[in-house]
């Protein structure tokens, strides 16, 4: 009991000061552990169980949050870009793991754990700034799923490979029948368990069930636990059941993973002067590759180069698979304690500066001072024709097309901006005068001739992003499209008239209500 | 390094308890006995598993969380109305109770400290069967319903107090020397159980005065302050009624004077720092959980300092959080893992189970299922209905409180740990809670056919329970409401407008910060738990609109208002949302970017810009 009582102050003590300093709580968890574990009050065993269940319990959740779905229009960039900067960065990081002197199988655990990102990290910070939705939101996550499936399938490879190619064999076989199982839950028992969303207690229990048998079944395999606990997660990852699943392993997951960052911290200890300059060097490749090679590919991937600089900086830190995987290399003794502190010394390191890189400011300053040339991307279709008194779109999109019909049949003189390239190609096809590029780019928008057009309407997703625009487009009357009344008096501040469309929707909302409700009663 | 022990142990353990109840719940067998029988089944029968240091712990914690939930609930308002009976009907129930037990014990033979356990065991009824079993029928707020769980909320109290007491007398046999002191112990305890009802019908009584003020933290204060001067009483009689002990007296003055500091530490916690301190974590979910277990694990640890029960401590802990007015949000977010901890408490309580010491004593066995199965019963449809209350509810609470609860396998084992009571009489009462509440799971689920059965009978005159017509609960239940969920600015303007159109509206958010300004029917917690969506009546609501911009939230709605056929209204903030969305058969579609585009449509022509 004192065991537990002590982790669990810990980590509310970690939990606390992630919340003051707006800091994700892993790194400040495993900061808090690395100090207990000097004052050596906890209990060997317990930290062991801990650090077995909690690891059980992260990769299941991870399993079951592994949705392709979210990807959606994405996926094929996603797997481009996810595919390309995976094997980019093993390789750089394992050449940078042997420059530092390390031997081949502790380089190939550093290089692969290089390689994750932090699905936990990074889509807290997506929720939290609302952009799981935009273009880039999408892809990045659709990067992370498939880093946490190249993980996760190569580390049974990677933990046999002493043992030669034939365990290697069997070990794909292994996996081979247990991915086929979880196929099957996935499909029948699934839907089967849907049933019981009345009855959390046997809800709760099955889902439970389904992990350990998984669990026991990898164990009787030869495979890593962690391969039956992330296995069980996706065959349950179907819709409903997830969602269901969600609310009452929510609970659990987060009451053992607490409690598992800070055993792992304590396992970390006080790492030496030598350890702390690899994980320093290791934390610059992370920090200084990941980014603009992420940036490269997503720009060619058709991004814009925007979402590109955003996506790179935000998968440019190391991932709690990255320290399970470090955790795993260690309990096998396939790796030194060394290797796996500098492990986790860097996803702490770069887990710490991710929120500060994603800022606005730091994407801003790139967008200023990338290199230029390396995509040209602002093609206006007409660009010898200086634009004035015409009626200036941004953001079309699939959202703003009643704007653009009203517009057309009014047979007004339009140019539309847009940082899809597929809504580009769809203008371009019906001869719609338009640019590719960034609304929030001042240059962009001067080219448009923003501050000598007749009316501007703007549809863009970020309502902080039409900043620019306000500022270029002054005494020109501007629509700008907002959700929320706080932005809306933020935009009328600024000079523009906010078209609040939750109020348009609340209205609508109301019309069908009174057409379908109303008539019966 | 490791040897993943855990692991294979809770596997066994989740996976045969998982088998279990999906097996007996074809007969209708209630999950807790299912665990149990999973336990015998891996333990006593197979001997697959023995209970391991780790899941012992786990278990531990399990129970302390339980207790930790029930104290959060102490402020629910189930027991609204029914402060009289609950208080009345149940310090008589255990007095009564508890006198039949010892009657029982002494018949038997069993030695004073034997029977004090075997009477408290079977006075206590399980809330956790009673809650679950009624919380399936949806009758939890009917009359019998609150009068039951007002019941065993006093019943609660009593077993914290006797926890206490054998906390206590623990700490004495632990370095007493021979049977005497053992005998004095329960002397002082038999002495203890008078004066302590009496204070006991004092804190039951601050407890319902609070009710009115549930939001105030003086609940708290107040409740503590009765336990505090019932425990001050009872430490007295502990006094007089041993003077040749002054071990005991000390240990249980040392007890109840710590359930006394803790419950005031609590109190003055609950009034002047929780609710700041939790409402600067506020914004973020998870550290309001893992924050408020770290505050139960602070009553744990000072609990065992002071000798008191783990258990004690999480109550208390419990208590002081469940003032504070997102205690519910909080109680959602704890459940599941009570769950978790429950069913491995559960599986190793039928692990540790002997059966075979049990059929040794079976007219043992018998005798206590028979005081719990009819005499407990008996002795509620002889109280209540003199309190006011028609022969009905008193018949079906009465129904309802016949098991033995859990708190009677942790009282036997706490004794059983300081040897108070022999394995075998343990293994006898594990094995009679066992029998009463499987069969209490039948009587529940079957219990309006009994009570037609014993009306026809007159069995309920016997007990001169008349059959006037049950008071007319009132019917506060929303019906034909629209409920909203998402307080952001669709949701506020949607709460508005159709609050102007004199539609009953019930707004939803899991932001108390977002409801505070809000006027009409408002409900704190996330839609994606299933309890918070069935709380709102969903099944009852003319629409049920979301204005999230949570994916995963808004889809599973969606499926949910669709399986119940409830019509709804979905926020479709992405248009890429849309064509999942209507997949699940969403009714309506609120696409506000188009709204939005189509509002500057409109605004482009209106004002003739485009000549």
């Amino acid at each position: 009991m004192e065991g537990i009582a002590f982790l669990l102050f810990a980590a509310a003590f970690a939990y606390g000061v992630a919340h003051l300093f707006n800091v994700p709580v892993i790194p400040a968890l495993l900061v808090t552990g690395i100090v207990l574990a000097v004052s050596d009050t906890l209990p060997v065993e317990l930290l062991e169980d801990t650090l077995v269940l909690g690891t059980t319990m992260l990769l299941f959740v991870a399993g079951m949050e592994l949705n392709p779905k979210r990807t959606r229009a994405q996926r094929d960039a996603a797997i481009k870009v996810g595919t390309f900067q995976f094997f980019a960065l093993a390789a750089v990081g394992l050449l940078s793991a042997l420059a530092l002197g390390y031997a081949l199988v502790h380089a190939a655990y550093m290089a692969l754990a290089l390689t994750a990102s932090s699905t936990l990290v990074v889509l807290r910070l997506l929720q939290r700034r609302g952009q799981l939705f935009e273009p880039f939101g999408r892809l990045v996550l659709g990067v992370l799923l498939l880093q946490d499936l190249f993980v996760l399938l190569l580390i049974p490879l990677v933990m046999d490979i002493p043992q030669g190619p034939g365990a290697l064999l069997i070990n794909v076989v292994a996996m081979a029948a247990m991915v086929g199982l979880a196929t099957l839950v996935f499909r029948y028992a699934a839907p089967w368990m849907e049933q019981f969303d009345q009855e959390e207690e046997i809800l709760l229990l099955l889902l439970l069930a389904v992990l350990f048998v998984f669990v026991g079944m990898s164990d009787f395999l030869g495979l890593p636990l962690i391969t039956g606990a992330f296995l069980a997660g996706v065959a349950l990852s179907r819709f409903p059941l997830s969602g269901m699943a969600r609310t009452h392993l929510g609970s659990i997951s987060e009451f053992f993973s607490a409690l598992f960052f800070i055993a792992l911290g304590a396992l970390i200890g006080i790492p030496s002067a030598l350890e702390l300059v690899h994980a320093l060097a290791l934390t610059l490749v992370v920090v200084l590759v990941t980014p603009p090679l992420v940036t490269v590919i997503t720009e060619r991937a058709g991004m814009s180069s925007r979402a590109a600089i955003e996506s790179g900086l935000l998968l440019a830190q190391t991932s709690e698979i990255s320290l399970v995987l470090g955790l795993l290399g260690l309990i096998a003794g396939q790796i030194t304690e060394t290797v796996f502190t500098v492990i986790a010394i860097v996803t702490l390191l770069t887990m710490l500066l991710t929120p500060w890189m994603t800022t606005y400011r730091v994407a801003d300053w790139l967008m200023r001072h990338r290199p230029s040339g390396v995509t040209p991307q602002r093609r206006s279709v007409d660009r010898d024709r200086p634009r004035s008194g015409h009626v200036l779109v941004l953001g079309s999109g699939s959202t703003g097309m009643p704007i653009l019909e009203t517009l057309l049949a009014s047979g007004a003189d339009i140019l539309v901006i847009d940082d899809d390239p597929v809504v580009i190609d769809r203008l371009r096809d019906a001869e719609i005068s338009c640019m590719r590029g960034d609304a929030s780019d001042p240059e962009l928008l001067r080219e448009a001739g923003a501050d000598r057009a007749r009316i501007i309407t703007s549809t863009i997703r970020r309502p902080r992003d039409n900043q620019r625009l306000l500022e270029v487009a002054r005494g020109v009357p501007t629509l700008v499209r907002v959700f929320d009344e706080d932005d809306a008096d933020w935009i009328r501040e600024l000079g523009g008239t906010p078209i609040l469309a939750s109020h348009a929707a609340a209205d609508e909302v109301l019309r069908w209500f009174d057409r379908t409700f109303s008539s019966g009663a | 390094m490791t040897d993943y022990l855990i692991l294979k142990n809770l596997g066994y353990i989740l996976v045969a308890a998982a088998a279990a109840v999906l097996l007996l719940r074809l007969v209708r067998v209630p999950t807790i006995v299912a665990y149990m029988a999973a336990g015998l089944l891996l333990g006593p029968v197979t001997g697959l598993l023995t209970v391991s240091d780790s899941v012992h712990l786990l278990s531990e914690v399990g129970i302390a969380l339980l207790l930790f939930l029930v104290g959060l609930e102490l402020s629910l308002d189930h027991i609204r109305g029914v402060g009289r009976v609950a208080v009345i009907g149940g310090t008589v129930q255990i007095a009564l109770t508890a006198l039949t037990g010892w009657a029982l014990a002494a018949i038997f033979g069993l030695p004073t400290a034997e029977a004090v356990v075997v009477a408290l065991a079977v006075t206590f009824s399980s809330t956790v069967v009673v809650v679950k079993m009624l919380g399936q029928k949806g009758h939890l707020d009917a009359l019998y319903g609150r009068i039951a769980v007002g019941m065993l909320l006093v019943q609660d109290v009593a077993v914290v107090m006797a926890l206490t007491l054998f906390a206590g007398l623990g700490g004495v046999s632990a370095h007493g020397d021979d049977g005497e002191t053992d005998d004095a112990a329960a002397a002082g305890a038999d002495t203890l159980g008078g004066s302590a009802g009496q204070d006991l019908t004092e804190a039951g009584a601050a407890t319902e005065l609070a009710r009115g003020d549930m939001g105030s933290a003086d609940s708290a204060a107040r409740v503590a302050d009765s336990i505090a001067t019932a425990a001050d009483t009872v430490a007295t009689a502990a006094d007089a009624a041993a003077t040749g002990a002054s071990d005991l007296v000390i240990a249980v003055a040392t007890a109840f004077g710590g359930m006394a500091g803790l419950a005031i530490a609590a109190a003055l916690a609950a009034r002047f720092v929780l609710p700041r301190v939790f409402g600067w974590v506020l914004s973020s979910p998870n550290t309001v959980f893992i924050w408020s277990l770290a505050w139960c694990f602070v009553f744990i640890l000072a609990a065992e300092l002071m000798h008191l029960s783990v258990e004690l401590g999480a109550f208390i802990a419990g208590v002081s959080l469940a003032q504070l007015h997102y205690a519910e949000v909080l109680r959602r977010r704890v459940q599941p893992i009570v769950n978790f901890f429950l069913a491995v408490f559960f599986v190793s309580l039928g692990l540790q189970m002997r059966p075979a010491a049990a059929l040794e004593h079976w007219p043992l066995v018998l005798a206590m299922c028979a005081a719990v199965l009819l005499i407990k019963p008996a002795i509620v449809l002889a109280t209540v209905p003199r309190l006011g209350y028609a022969a009905r509810p008193a018949f079906l609470a009465s129904i309802t409180l016949a098991q033995m609860s859990e708190f009677s396998f942790i009282l036997a084992a706490l004794a059983a740990g300081s040897g108070m009571l022999r394995e075998e009489i343990l293994s006898v009462i594990t094995v009679a809670g066992f029998i009463t509440i499987g069969i209490s799971a039948y009587l529940i689920s079957g219990n309006e056919k009994l009570y037609d059965a014993a009306e026809r009978s007159g069995l309920l005159r016997l007990f001169r329970a008349t059959g006037t017509p049950e008071e007319a609960g009132e019917d506060t239940e929303l019906k034909d409401h629209i409920v909203i969920v998402g307080m952001n600015t669709l949701g506020r303007r949607l709460a508005r407008l159709f609050t102007e159109r004199g539609e009953t509206v019930l707004v939803v958010d899991s932001d108390a910060g977002k409801l505070d300004d809000l006027e009409g029917d408002t409900l704190l917690g996330t839609v994606d738990d299933l309890s918070v969506l069935e709380e709102a009546g969903y099944e009852r609501a003319r629409l049920v609109i979301s204005t999230l911009h949570i994916e995963d939230a808004n889809s599973l709605l969606a499926y949910r208002c669709v399986q119940a056929g409830v019509p709804v209204s979905i926020h479709a903030f992405d248009t890429s949302l849309i064509d999942e969305l209507r997949r699940i058969g969403v009714d309506h579609l609120i696409v506000s970017k188009h709204a939005g585009a189509r509002l500057i449509a409109r605004r482009l022509r209106e004002e003739g810009v485009l000549d």
